[in-house]
């Protein structure tokens, strides 16, 4: 089993977390790996994390989009109790999980993972409530990422994962 | 095992077909269907773009060692909920099947392939047909409703 990434959306759509166990993929825009870009390599390659943090900020743009229409699509079929739980393509495996109160936790794996519905719920429960939730010094709404990005959260969440794989 | 309703989204995303054959969705109206359609269609371009895998380039294969492209990312194939599950079938053409079942349906892909079959009988060979036009033909409804009759009182 390989995971790829993990997301958290707030209730106003905005990313709060973000993370990523794989290197980015290496499209046509991507720069040369940095050892065998020309000297001068500090410029380049703090371009080369512009562009990187670009492209994972546009990506978790497009995963709440498709996530949000896709909930949508099945609420509208399938009734207003149901829910939206995975989709497949030949590449990847996109799970999510909605709480209550419209926090959503998506995870990218490969195809032959089985449903980690029960995985983003431990998370959600064990990692997330425990450690952001009651934590006092984190805000009630996290803008920018702000009070998730703590040490025993981030910890707990790479054993977590790491321990999956 | 039931397979609720088919749907068919052509290249450029428009509805051309919709039918319910089993009760158990939410019924919608011609227009929701028509939105649905669209919806789809971006949210499928989408999730083609959002592939996290490294994607080598060009390889030579170990047989002959000719220049050999790996398969272009694809777009969303199996979608699961707790109340259905949705398979879509792209064709080389950019026309998309959608076919709603319930959870443990197994073999959806035997029956995909059978549609698009039949698709390609009454509709593609159709003279009267007129392409990414909304597919009216009383052959394909008929073949298609009893095939999937069969699926569902097995």
């Amino acid at each position: 089993m390989v995971i790829f990434s993990y997301y958290i959306f707030d209730r106003h759509t905005e990313c709060i977390y973000s993370k990523s166990w794989v290197a980015p993929p290496a499209d046509g825009s991507a720069p040369p790996p940095l050892s065998a870009a020309p000297a001068g390599g500090p410029t380049s390659s703090a371009a080369a994390d512009r562009r990187s943090m670009n492209k994972a900020t546009d990506d978790a743009k497009l995963i709440f989009g498709t996530v949000f229409s896709l909930r949508n699509m099945v609420r509208k079929l399938g009734g207003d109790d149901d829910a939206f739980i995975s989709y497949r393509t030949a590449q990847y495996k996109l799970h999510f999980y909605e709480t209550a109160s419209n926090l959503r936790f998506v995870m990218l794996t490969d195809t032959s993972t089985p449903s980690m519905r029960n995985v983003l719920h431990q998370i959600y429960i064990n990692l997330w409530v425990e450690y952001v939730v009651k934590n006092p010094l984190a805000p009630i709404e996290h803008k920018g990422g702000v009070g998730v990005k703590n040490e025993l959260f981030e910890l707990g969440l790479d054993q977590f994962v790491r321990g999956l794989m | 095992m039931t397979v609720f309703s088919l749907i068919i989204i052509n290249k450029a995303g428009g509805l051309v077909f919709n039918k319910m054959f089993h009760d158990g969705l939410n019924k919608i109206s011609t227009n929701d269907h028509l939105v649905l359609a669209g919806t789809f269609h971006g949210v499928h371009a989408i999730t083609t773009r959002l592939n996290p895998v490294n994607n080598p380039g060009p390889t030579p294969s170990p047989a002959t060692g000719i220049l050999t492209r790996p398969e272009p990312p694809s777009g969303l194939e199996v979608l699961e909920s707790e109340n259905f599950r949705l398979q879509c079938f792209n064709t080389q053409t950019g026309t998309k099947f959608l076919l709603f079942t319930d959870t443990t349906q197994a073999n959806v892909d035997v029956t995909m392939r059978r549609i698009y079959e039949l698709y390609s009988d009454y509709v593609m060979k159709n003279p009267f047909y007129q392409l990414e036009m909304p597919i009216r033909c009383d052959m394909f409804d008929r073949k298609l409703s009893s095939y999937i009759r069969e699926i569902n009182n097995r």
